[in-house]
């Protein structure tokens, strides 16, 4: 889609105050990154976790746990990232006998569940981020997922088209990472300042 | 016509037929392929079903093509174990894959017959377009199962004359791709397979319907050793060079540009008649190797590094040379003569099969050719007593040479000569000449026209005009 | 309101009213793949400066990705291979006939196509492969999302003819009166 403008000073700047105020969604201390992130060689460009490696301060994990679940014989969320502390809720939403363990880290296994109830566990034990966890299941061996614990909540999971948004992150200096089940890239540096969103886009190899 | 040539030439009628209907006749031509890549056949194949260079790299890979990436693969693979099941072996069954879609393809082979042979009183029969449609049908089951494993299997239904069914299983075989080692420099193979020993020559890959029956179909045993083509009542495995064996082989790529093979095999069948149920005719086994090298054009594994890229994607200006060598023991089995003496037994103790090949790629035009020796050492005893009559260790040469040129993408002419020069003196050198003419109808869909004639005795030759197809 | 109107009609073109054209294509009894339509206002004739920037048509998965690219005149689009095999693009059509010849992985060939029409695009490597690049004679062109919507903005306001393509079909026309400022809706349903 192409457009043509003619640039007209004056009034553009007026212009461009007027709409930012009226916009309503600048907060005016965060911002966002946001980009895209190319598989190298895979048929989709998800499941790639782009996270601020390090924010000062300390990120209380969500009040209520967040879901896991095993229906359909697949876990969903495929790829699920959590702030370190947070407890994960795994439901058996399926008439199926489903377990969920992890060989990752210091193991678990939660045993096995029917339908309809959930087992929690709680990641406190990562000291170094990002720990992951694959998730698997003893009774259906292709099922697969994974745990991506970090030190913030400052983080997004590329859908199929590589594309992600990291919102409200402070401004400062950080290091943003990616993780991704198959693939890695380096990280990079990138500096948030306040109303200024970033684009940052990755290119994962093996 | 008295009964006794009408007999015999009801027998050589029926065996020329059933060289046709079950002669080792298969199409590696396999649509499974096509499906799994959503790709055209041209990608692996010149004229079906000969491989291009990157087409003979996808299958010495264990069908895979060089550097393959998970997006060219349309069909994802469905998933025996997530690959994290690695970190709990041996608590746990290893991980692996079978492919999502049913990895089937079929192959279906038709022909209009034409033949003229000369008996043995001298007389000429003629077949004249003998409608054989379809003559076969050929379903293959092959394809990977996740990273190092592979498989290729056939099976081929032939009707008779006379209506009968004939069933072979052709290939069955699995494959261990690059267990350990650099990638392509160990594959192993296990089961019922065509050996990586002269590829490309058997009927399978070759761009004519006769197969090259100066190497395959010779048949040594004979008092004075051997002295012609088939399998006839005397010795009912030809044991020239196996077309195909049940065996394991080692195969590798060194450095994209030379080959290795190893392979051990099960040998000579038992005789007719034999009750035990055994595959092995004995319990010593065949053993052979070979060693190969590439100058030019597309590496073995697909290597294209330091390589002119072509303007044509089947051009591969190359010289491929190799050696192979074959020692079969076919010791204690025997093989039943009637001779004016009495009932005797031939019995092929060891035998040796040396030789070396070439091919060279120029543009559009493929030349190639192989030339191998035979050695027999063959022990003739008295069927009664056992005594033991003659032994004798005849040597056999053969040799052959064919030319393939492209005229368009979809036209391909061939011609062939091949001779084999028996050990028995008395006997004269079989030539026999081939000409033939493809043409794709459709990239999967082939027609063409045949001429092979017997260079001794010009009365036998024989005009056939093929349908071959592949889905 | 009105600020936003003050500040459409500041962003046409030579500084004349222009509108907007927005729609949705859809296919009679059918929900194939909406994705792949051109549309374009194919009465402004007239020189455009062409984009700088290249458009990209690349060779991926034994594909072209994409399927279809829309460009205007005068775009150079290149052509990067980033399979591990050898590829080859070239075209028989009148728009643009070319032949980049066989390349491989990380290799990325060029072509500017000087002449409005549709060009379509086959590999000699791999002959399944096919893909269309559909060169426009001015800027006003947007190609369908996937669900068919379009939007073509900054069109001279007054009566056009504009003009629908897909692979399938042959050309749909229809009128439309691009008011001064605003927009202007107009649909199309393709036969199947």
């Amino acid at each position: 889609m192409m457009n043509r403008y003619s640039m007209v000073l004056t009034p553009g700047l007026i212009l461009t105050a007027v709409l930012t105020l009226s916009s309503g969604r600048v907060s005016g201390a965060a911002a966002s990154i946001a980009g895209t992130v190319k598989a190298t060689g895979l048929a989709s460009n998800a499941d790639a976790v782009v996270y601020i490696q390090q924010a000062p301060g300390a990120f209380k994990p969500p009040a209520k746990p967040v879901m896991m679940d095993q229906g359909k014989m697949r876990f969903t969320p495929h790829v699920l990232p959590i702030v370190s502390g947070a407890t994960i809720s795994f439901l058996n939403s399926e008439p199926i006998l489903h377990n969920v363990f992890s060989p990752d880290n210091e193991k678990y296994n939660l045993g096995t569940w029917p339908q309809g109830q959930t087992k929690d566990y709680a990641f406190t034990k990562c000291t170094k981020f990002p720990c992951v966890y694959t998730q698997l299941c003893r009774i259906h061996p292709e099922m697969e997922a994974f745990i991506v614990v970090l030190q913030n909540p400052f983080f997004a999971v590329s859908d199929k088209d590589g594309h992600y948004e990291v919102d409200d992150i402070p401004p400062g200096q950080y290091t943003v990472g990616v993780w991704h089940p198959k693939l890695k890239a380096a990280a990079k540096p990138v500096t948030i300042a306040a109303g200024k969103p970033v684009t940052l886009d990755f290119t994962l190899t093996r | 016509m008295n009964n006794s040539v009408r007999f015999r030439f009801v027998i050589r009628a029926t065996l020329i037929l059933l060289a046709f209907v079950i002669s080792e006749s298969t199409a590696h031509a396999v649509p499974a392929f096509a499906r799994k890549y959503q790709t055209s056949c041209q990608t692996c194949h010149i004229v079906f079903p000969k491989l291009n260079a990157f087409g003979e790299a996808f299958r010495l890979r264990g069908y895979r093509m060089p550097g393959e990436t998970e997006e060219m693969v349309k069909q994802p693979p469905v998933s025996l174990g997530a690959p994290a099941y690695k970190k709990l072996w041996p608590q746990a069954v290893w991980p692996g894959e079978i492919s999502s879609a049913v990895p089937l393809a079929v192959n279906v082979k038709m022909a209009a017959v034409n033949t003229s042979s000369v008996n043995d009183d001298g007389s000429v029969s003629r077949v004249r377009n003998d409608l054989q449609l379809p003559q076969e049908v050929n379903i293959f089951g092959a394809g990977t199962l996740g990273e190092h494993v592979s498989y290729f299997s056939e099976v081929t239904f032939g009707e008779n004359a006379d209506g009968s069914v004939a069933v072979e299983l052709e290939h069955a075989r699995i494959q261990f791709d690059s267990p350990f080692g650099p990638e392509d420099l160990f594959h192993f193979r296990v089961g019922k397979f065509a050996p990586n020993l002269v590829d490309g020559f058997q009927e399978m890959w070759i761009a004519t319907n006769a197969g090259i029956d100066s190497l395959f179909d010779f048949n040594p045993i004979g008092v004075h050793g051997g002295t012609g083509l088939g399998a006839d009542a005397l010795s009912p495995n030809a044991i020239a060079l196996p077309a195909r064996i049940r065996g394991i082989e080692g195969y590798g790529i060194i450095n994209h540009r030379a080959m290795w093979v190893a392979g051990l095999a099960n040998g000579v069948t038992a005789p007719p008649g034999d009750t035990t149920g055994r595959f092995d005719g004995n319990n010593a086994k065949d053993v052979y190797a070979r060693f190969d090298y590439k100058i030019g054009g597309m590496g073995l594994d697909g290597d294209t590094g330091g390589q002119p890229i072509p303007d044509k994607n089947w051009r591969d200006n190359s010289l491929r040379v190799g050696a192979f060598a074959y020692r079969g023991d076919a010791s204690g089995i025997p093989f039943a003569l009637e001779t004016a003496d009495g009932a005797q037994v031939i019995e092929d103790s060891h035998f040796m099969r040396t030789g070396f090949y070439a091919s060279v790629f120029y543009q559009d035009l493929n030349v190639f050719g192989v030339y191998l020796r035979g050695t027999d050492a063959l022990n003739t005893t008295d069927a009664a007593t056992g005594a033991l009559l003659h032994a004798i260790e005849p040597d056999y040469h053969a040799w052959f040479t064919q030319a393939d040129y492209m005229i368009y993408p979809w036209l391909q002419a061939s011609g062939r000569y091949e001779t084999v020069t028996p050990a028995d003196q008395a006997v004269q050198s079989i030539r026999i000449g081939t000409l033939n003419l493809s043409a794709l109808v459709r990239a999967n869909v082939k027609a063409m026209v045949e001429y092979q004639r017997d260079l001794r005795q010009g009365d036998n030759h024989s005009l056939n005009v093929l349908l071959r197809f592949a889905f | 309101m009105a600020i936003a109107l003050f500040a459409t009609r500041l962003l046409a073109g030579d500084g004349g009213p222009a509108g907007t054209i927005t729609g949705r294509v859809r296919w009679a009894g059918s929900a194939a793949d909406l994705s792949s339509f051109v549309i374009w206002v194919d009465d402004i004739e007239g020189r455009f400066v062409a984009p700088r920037q290249p458009a990209a048509m690349n060779q991926k998965g034994l594909r072209f990705v994409p399927h279809v690219l829309a460009i205007q005149v005068g775009t150079t689009v290149v052509f990067p291979n980033a399979d591990p095999v050898w590829h080859n693009v070239f075209s028989i059509s009148e728009a643009k006939r070319f032949n980049l010849g066989m390349f491989g992985r990380g290799t990325i060939r060029q072509m500017t196509f000087d002449k409005p029409g549709v060009v379509e695009l086959l590999c000699n490597v791999h002959l399944e492969m096919d893909a269309y690049i559909v060169v426009v004679k001015n800027p006003y062109f947007a190609q369908t999302n996937s669900n068919g919507t379009y939007q073509i903005a900054g069109v001279p306001a007054g009566r056009h003819r504009l003009r629908c393509w897909h692979e399938r079909l042959t050309f749909q026309e229809q009128d439309v009166d691009v008011p001064e400022n605003g927009s202007v809706t107009v649909d199309f349903v393709a036969p199947k």
